[in-house]
């Protein structure tokens, strides 16, 4: 018989793939670098791609709606006046950042980026540490690894990839708004600011992924310094601040942004923090093993007496726990600031009456009264609360995708216990974290002798429960529905009923669009009156919503990620 | 022995979509027995101990564990369980002590003891967080589980992937001493020294389909005895032999397969000057390979 010697390899093989020589063996040239360096960057953006998606949508069209209906919302010379007001006043600054040039369309929309960056750089610390660190926590990496290209380049293969979402990211603000009629250059400029911003965090999640060795702990991390980063923008608007102090958060170089004043300075600030960021997660690689973190992050060190797991609840008490801590922290931080500031805001906005009405047109009543800032505190606090219920129906999926629930299923536990007992404890968890809301508001108002009764505060608390309650409710339907969907349609429907509320006022939707959104059903407690129906409305769908998920989830299959 | 068969597969079907990954499964499992459900990967060995377990819902048909269908009753089924999955997840910020704690209050007790004694023999380290277990660590955290309770049911899906061969050989022990107490054992395995170890009977599943079950001495008179034989002089005549086929005579040897009764073989060995004669049985290894070779046809009224 005679061995043919003619390698021959097909046009489809891909890279990476060893050769036939047609008797069995296999041609074991490596392959390319580049060329699976490539094929693994692909397999990174395709990871990132849906999330990205969502987060550009969502950013882009509540920015460009800020352009959109600039001209009408301050259709005269006084209420332009009126508006530019805001300017240097700093209770607003500390909550909004800088502002610069609000009589102009890009002064205005630039001014809603010290809320909208926070929401970018949310995005960028999760996508971040999402890559590179669940992907290795969930032993992903382990494989990809063990290919021709080495740990670094594969990280830079995942870093290369974020940078592609936050390019489209630029690039869809820089078009956007240039098309809604927004100055070209401010566009552009605003565009690349905010993909910087988002670039930044998503190098800082991408470091911490290194430094610590689980992808909670990393997020931690990032939203640990994100929150000292935001205080730092507080600090900075204090008018005894130096202007100086604006440059040591990220959070304040947005307001920099203007072509007129320094936005070169802030894209050389925001490259620079990027290039060391970047040496910092190559170097902080190399010093560690897979799946540990560098600091002192080995996985396997023996806990000492840990509490002992008594059963079904404990353990559906401790899971709903671990992610009520971090946004306990979140929220404790944004009451407690809102508090310190609702005396200072509410005068402020006072003596601008243009102010006053945007607020009422956007639902936020009074927001000259103390009881109208803790209101708009509280309709923060509601879209906050709402995305926590929709991350434990999440979270509750996790448990079913990863079949850790097989365990407990095949014990004589039923279903519906165990579900119904996840969907009390989230819902116990929202509760205790609008009374975490109430308390630090009120402890905030306390200090600065702002006139904000507890029992007030505890009504606004009480009166955004039932939007988070209904937020799990429609998860839980989701869950029992379309098991695979549970995460992105719980959160885009939050998040899509959340922007119809925000940019529907701005866009002047009809009124009967905006009533759809649960959130504007809310009354501005303390600011008004609670009023029940609309509450108990959302109690009920959101019952029968999660009762229709309980009951679907038991008459159906399990079913894996 | 009770009349009720610990386990009852009666006509169960599962499919998903167009695929059917169990095809009318009907078997018993008695008390007391180990039984070894051996098929390939894709065979349908996973969907079996699921529908049986009731985290999935037979398409048609019935699955039973002491008379109750544990789709329509899971809680009052589990009872009598105890379940070791073959690809182990556990909670990545509970230790492993933890875990047991867990799982044992949900069973609704377990022999804590024997806990003590098991998490010795198998070496295992309940101090470790669950994110830092290896996949034969994440295993043990499951077989020590399953064992604790003393369940009069075990089902095992796969148990020893990811153990190594001291371990393997401890789960073992462990399974034999369960049988001794009277304790009944489903093992779905592609292991096959495992199951010729350890069970009684045997099922064999292919694409879904039940195509052999019984002793491992029934499935091996099922099949070809290999017979090899040395001789002198003239060779004896096989031609006509009933039973017999494949026979490879060369240089004074033969070797030649058999099925069924061996004696018209004996009585045709005998005309001839035989000097020695062995007769073995298929090895598990070789009956899998019959039932599993992609070129062999599914039996006739298989699964049926």
């Amino acid at each position: 018989m005679t061995i043919p010697t003619t390698t021959t390899t097909r046009p489809t093989d891909p890279p990476g793939a060893a050769a036939s020589t047609g008797d069995g063996r296999t041609d074991r040239t490596p392959p390319s670098p580049v060329r699976v360096w490539l094929r693994l960057y692909r397999h990174h953006l395709r990871l990132l791609r849906g999330a990205a998606i969502a987060w550009i949508t969502g950013l882009t069209v509540v920015s460009v709606g800020v352009v959109a209906t600039y001209e009408d919302r301050y259709a005269t010379p006084e209420e332009l006046a009126l508006f530019a007001e805001m300017e240097g006043i700093p209770a607003f600054e500390a909550m909004l950042g800088r502002f610069v040039q609000l009589t102009t369309v890009e002064g205005a929309t630039l001014s809603r980026w010290g809320m909208f960056s926070i929401l970018a750089a949310v995005w960028g610390m999760l996508a971040g540490a999402r890559l590179l660190r669940r992907a290795e926590e969930r032993g992903h990496l382990e494989l990809l690894r063990a290919g021709v290209v080495g740990p670094r380049g594969l990280t830079l293969s995942a870093i290369a990839a974020l940078f592609t979402t936050h390019l489209c990211f630029a690039v869809a603000v820089g078009v956007s708004h240039t098309a809604a009629g927004m100055d070209t250059a401010t566009s552009w400029a605003l565009g690349g600011a905010a993909a910087l911003l988002t670039a930044t965090f998503a190098l800082g999640g991408a470091l911490a992924s290194q430094l610590v060795a689980s992808y909670r702990r990393a997020v931690g991390l990032v939203g640990s310094v994100m929150g000292v980063l935001l205080g730092l923008r507080l600090l900075a608007a204090a008018s005894v601040t130096p202007e100086w102090v604006w440059w040591t958060t990220p959070f304040g170089w947005v307001g920099y942004l203007h072509p007129s004043d320094e936005a070169w300075a802030t894209v050389f600030a925001a490259f620079s923090v990027l290039v060391l960021l970047l040496l910092l997660v190559v170097v902080a690689l190399s010093q560690r093993d897979l799946t540990a973190g560098w600091l002192g992050g080995a996985t396997d060190e023996p806990s000492r007496s840990p509490r002992p797991v008594r059963g079904h609840t404990d353990l559906a008490t401790r899971l709903t726990a671990a992610g009520a801590r971090t946004w306990g922290a979140i929220i404790g931080i944004v009451t407690l600031a809102f508090g310190l500031l609702s005396r200072d805001f509410s005068e402020a906005v006072a003596d601008l009456p243009t102010m006053v009405e945007m607020g009422n047109q956007l639902g936020w009543y009074d927001i000259d009264t103390p009881e109208g800032i803790v209101a708009f505190t509280f309709a923060l606090v509601a879209l906050l609360l709402a995305v926590f219920a929709a991350g434990q129906a999440a979270a509750i999926r996790e448990e079913e995708a990863s079949w850790r629930i097989e365990h407990l299923l095949v014990r004589p536990l039923g279903r519906v216990r165990w579900l119904v007992t996840r969907i009390a404890t989230a819902a116990i968890a929202v509760v205790l974290l609008a009374l975490l809301g109430a308390a630090m508001v009120s402890i905030g108002s306390a200090v600065v002798g702002s006139p904000i009764a507890v029992v007030d505060a505890l009504v606004a608390a009480v009166n955004i429960i039932p939007v988070a309650w209904l937020s799990l409710g429609i998860g839980i339907a989701v869950l029992g529905l379309a098991p695979r969907l549970t995460a992105p349609l719980t959160y885009g429907l939050v998040l899509a009923a959340y922007l119809l509320d925000f940019v529907g006022g701005l866009l002047e939707l009809p009124e009967w669009a905006l009533e759809l959104s649960p959130f504007r059903q809310l009354a501005a407690v303390p600011a008004q009156s609670i009023e029940p129906l609309p509450l108990l409305v959302m109690i009920g769908v959101g019952v029968v919503a999660a009762a229709i998920g309980t009951t679907v989830f038991r008459r159906r299959d399990l079913q894996e990620a | 022995m009770s009349t009720t068969p610990v386990v009852r597969f009666t006509e169960t079907t599962k499919r998903f979509g167009e695929l059917t990954a169990l095809d009318r499964l009907t078997l018993d499992v008695h008390e007391g027995e180990i039984v070894g459900l051996l098929g390939p990967n894709g065979a349908g060995k996973t969907t079996t101990l699921r529908t049986l377990l009731g985290l999935m819902q037979p398409t048609s048909g019935h699955a039973r564990i002491m008379g109750v269908d544990a789709w329509r009753e899971p809680v009052e089924a589990h009872r009598h369980l105890a379940y070791i999955p073959g690809d182990v997840t556990v909670w990545p910020e509970l230790t492993g002590g933890q875990i047991l704690d867990l799982l044992g209050a949900t069973s609704g007790g377990y022999d804590e003891a024997y806990r003590e004694e098991l998490t010795e023999r198998f070496n295992f380290d309940p101090r470790k967080k669950g994110r830092s277990y290896s996949k034969g660590n994440r295993q043990k955290v499951a077989i020590i589980a399953a064992l604790m309770t003393r369940a009069p049911f075990l089902a095992m899906d796969e148990p020893t992937s990811g153990l190594d061969p001291l371990m393997e050989a401890t789960f073992q022990d462990c399974l034999r001493e369960a049988k001794a107490r009277g304790q009944t054992i489903l093992l779905s395995s592609h292991i096959l020294s495992e199951v010729e170890a350890v069970c009684d009977r045997v099922a064999v599943l292919r694409q879904g389909v039940l195509v052999e079950h019984g002793t491992l001495a029934d499935l091996r008179h099922l099949h070809a005895t290999t017979v090899e034989a040395t001789y002198s002089g003239q060779p004896p005549r096989l031609d006509d032999v009933a039973g017999v086929e494949d026979v490879v005579i060369a240089n004074g040897s033969i070797r030649l397969q058999v099925q069924g009764s061996t004696d018209p073989l004996l009585k045709a060995l005998a005309t001839a000057e035989v000097h020695t004669l062995s007769m073995r049985e298929p090895t598990l290894e070789e009956l899998f390979h019959a039932y599993y070779d992609e070129s062999t046809e599914l039996p006739a009224g298989a699964g049926a």
